[in-house]
């Protein structure tokens, strides 16, 4: 009985401690549990669901069914289907179709990081953690890379579904529009951003609760309903004066913001360009990456 | 291009938080001669220690307050490398926030905590220097326990053949591939002992290890931290089963209160005890003989015992056999009895647990 024979020892020979390691041992740590791919799988469910309805939309919208439309509202069906019959209109829908899955898949993705957090909490890990590498800041930019990994794969798999189905897709609709044409691929490749933001944003609130519940409420009640509380708050504010911004303002909800990211166009009416949703996000996951590595430095643990 | 930018700042800004604190390398916190002459003397029978002393765990004037309530007040002690100090407190005395404190989960009020005269958040990679085992520390329940291991030598930067390597150690090989649900506490404490070893550390600090064990596991446990001790390694136990630590630890240090009563080796501790020792005396002729000590005018103190034999303290067992021999009473017995270190305990720190 003694520690000291050990041939794994034998070959350590590392001086101090490397940032990577630490890197390594968080995605080791998601790849060791159920969770990530019981969330990979609901990744690919709600992109699928997401195919469907956006299939469907975008089918009665450049082929709008006339005969069951009321003749006040043909004329304006028919204006909204040559607009997007329209080579900027194809764009854009296979801009729309190429991300599919977003509105939830980024939701997962950012459970995922509050997780990655509050698990340490709620398990008990984080005494070995911290044992381990003592330095909290390490770990915690540790979590966020590792997040942003996960992120990423999700929206892998989200979009290699995407890139499957639209082609097809487009096909039945007797339109085609290069994948590569700079319309969908920059909303693809924003779509990457988003999931990546929202995998900080969930890390940086998830060090903000001790409560595992707490943290995984309010991270949905931010994304679902922050949305909605903040378009009501500013149509109220509407009523009072009477400023085109006010309409544009609810891209301050963090959920409205990543929509209007990877929106080409106006994601509605009165909505900013996509640079405000990008620069907002990016300020999302600034404040919570910041404030993450801040709760976990001065945390007892 | 204005991606890219965003993506530039927000990476830049979590790098600077990141590192901030390791860009600025803390000095290695050494003590002074000032500083070392605050301290407590070592441990009465201690051997110098080894080397430089790189194992050795310094306390001095530690003090930890959670508002208006200090659970450490002032504390100072050493560990010496090549001994198992037990460390020993009635529930509440600060055992747990000593440790942890050392250990950098929690930030000292006032004074320092070191190992090997570095603090535990200053040592260059800890996993190879410290294995802790903590109360309220825990695997995930849905990993196995070699995933557990594994991901701790992971983010130590050891390979990952050494969780194999521990979990043999501590004979948990055949369960490391199910899940720490299906484990029992025993188990557990095994897989706790299993993570503090990855590094093969020079000091070992274990926070009531004994908890949950079965008198196997009890045995088993106080083998290796007496053989990890005779290594010439740091073994520092905290533990409220006093039993346990008088069988196992060369040194104790005993506080209440977030104080030190006592410091020492256990003998020398055991000394210390106001109370003296007591002698039982089995003979025919109790009366004769307490008569005969009274004529010696010593302050002898006779309590008789329900199967009619007596305790006499206040004198020695030779003077007893003097006195007996001289008034020619025969002696059946003629035992000394020391307080264990229980009694100790009980006396140092009697009224001391609290609910605080």
């Amino acid at each position: 009985m003694t520690t000291v024979d050990s041939p794994a020892l034998a070959r350590d020979r590392h001086p101090r401690t490397n940032p990577l390691w630490q890197v390594q041992a968080e995605i080791l740590k998601i790849r060791t549990t159920k969770l990530w791919w019981l969330f990979l799988i609901g990744v690919v469910l709600v992109t699928a669901w997401a195919l469907l309805r956006n299939g469907a939309s975008h089918h009665y919208e450049l082929y709008p069914p006339l005969d069951r439309i009321a003749p006040a509202e043909r004329a304006q069906a028919v204006t909204q289907a040559a607009h997007a019959n329209t080579y900027a209109g194809h764009a854009t829908i296979a801009a729309d179709m190429m991300t599919s899955g977003q509105f939830f898949g980024v939701l997962l993705a950012m459970l995922l990081g509050v997780l990655a957090v509050t698990n340490e909490y709620a398990h008990q890990t984080a005494t070995a953690t911290f044992l381990t590498n003592p330095h909290r800041g390490a770990v915690v930019a540790a979590k966020f890379t590792a997040a942003v990994a996960v992120g990423a794969l999700f929206w892998l798999v989200s979009t290699v579904i995407n890139l499957i189905v639209t082609p097809f897709y487009m096909r039945s609709q007797h339109f085609n529009v290069a994948l590569v044409d700079w319309i969908p691929l920059r909303s693809v490749l924003l779509n990457l951003l988003a999931y990546a933001m929202w995998s900080v944003f969930g890390v940086g609130l998830g060090s903000l609760f001790r409560a595992q519940i707490g943290a995984v409420v309010t991270g949905m009640a931010v994304y679902l309903g922050g949305a909605a509380a903040v378009a009501v708050v500013f149509n109220l504010i509407y009523l009072a004066y009477h400023h085109a911004w006010v309409l544009a303002a609810p891209v301050l909800a963090p959920a409205v913001a990543s929509l209007v990211m990877i929106t080409p166009g106006r994601a509605f009416d009165h909505a900013p360009p996509q640079w405000v949703g990008l620069l907002i996000m990016a300020a999302y996951a600034l404040l919570f990456g910041i404030v993450g590595v801040l709760r976990t430095r001065r945390r007892e643990i | 291009m204005l991606i890219l930018v965003a993506l530039l700042v927000i990476g830049g800004a979590i790098y600077w938080l990141a590192h901030r604190r390791s860009a600025q390398p803390e000095p290695a916190v050494r003590l002074g001669p000032a500083a070392r002459a605050s301290l407590p003397a070592p441990p009465v029978g201690t051997p110098a220690p080894p080397g430089d002393g790189a194992a050795r765990i310094v306390v001095s004037g530690l003090t930890k307050r959670y508002g208006e309530v200090a659970a450490v007040d002032g504390l100072s002690f050493m560990v010496e490398p090549g001994r198992v100090t037990g460390f020993l407190g009635p529930n509440g005395a600060g055992k747990t926030t000593t440790l942890r404190v050392l250990l950098g989960l929690a930030a000292p009020t006032a004074g320092i905590a070191t190992i090997g005269g570095v603090r535990y958040n200053g040592l260059p990679r800890p996993i190879r220097r410290v294995g802790a085992v903590l109360e309220g520390s825990a695997a995930h329940r849905g990993r196995t326990g070699h995933d557990h291991l594994r991901i701790i030598c992971r983010a130590g930067g050891v390979p990952a053949e050494r969780a194999d390597e521990v979990l043999a150690l501590v004979g948990l090989t055949a369960a490391a591939r199910r899940p720490v649900r299906g484990y029992s506490l025993g188990m557990r404490q095994r897989l706790g002992v299993a993570a503090a070893l990855i590094g093969n550390p020079q000091v070992l600090i274990l926070d009531e290890p004994a908890n949950g064990l079965d008198p196997e596991g009890i045995r088993w446990l106080r083998d290796l931290l007496r053989g990890l001790a005779d290594q010439g390694r740091t073994v520092l136990v905290s533990s409220h089963l006093l039993s346990e630590v008088q069988a196992l630890a060369d040194d104790v240090v005993i506080i209440a209160r977030g104080r030190v009563v006592a410091h020492g080796s256990v003998d020398s501790v055991l000394d210390s005890l106001e109370r003296p020792s007591r002698t039982l005396v089995r003979t025919p002729e109790p009366d004769k003989l307490v008569a005969a000590l009274g004529e010696l005018g010593e302050h002898a103190v006779v309590t008789p015992t329900p199967a009619g034999d007596v305790y006499i303290s206040g004198v020695d067992a030779a003077e007893i056999g003097d006195a007996a021999n001289q008034a020619g009473v025969s002696l059946h017995q003629l035992t000394t009895e020391r307080p264990g270190l229980e009694d100790v305990f009980l006396q140092l720190t009697t009224g001391e647990a609290a609910i605080r």
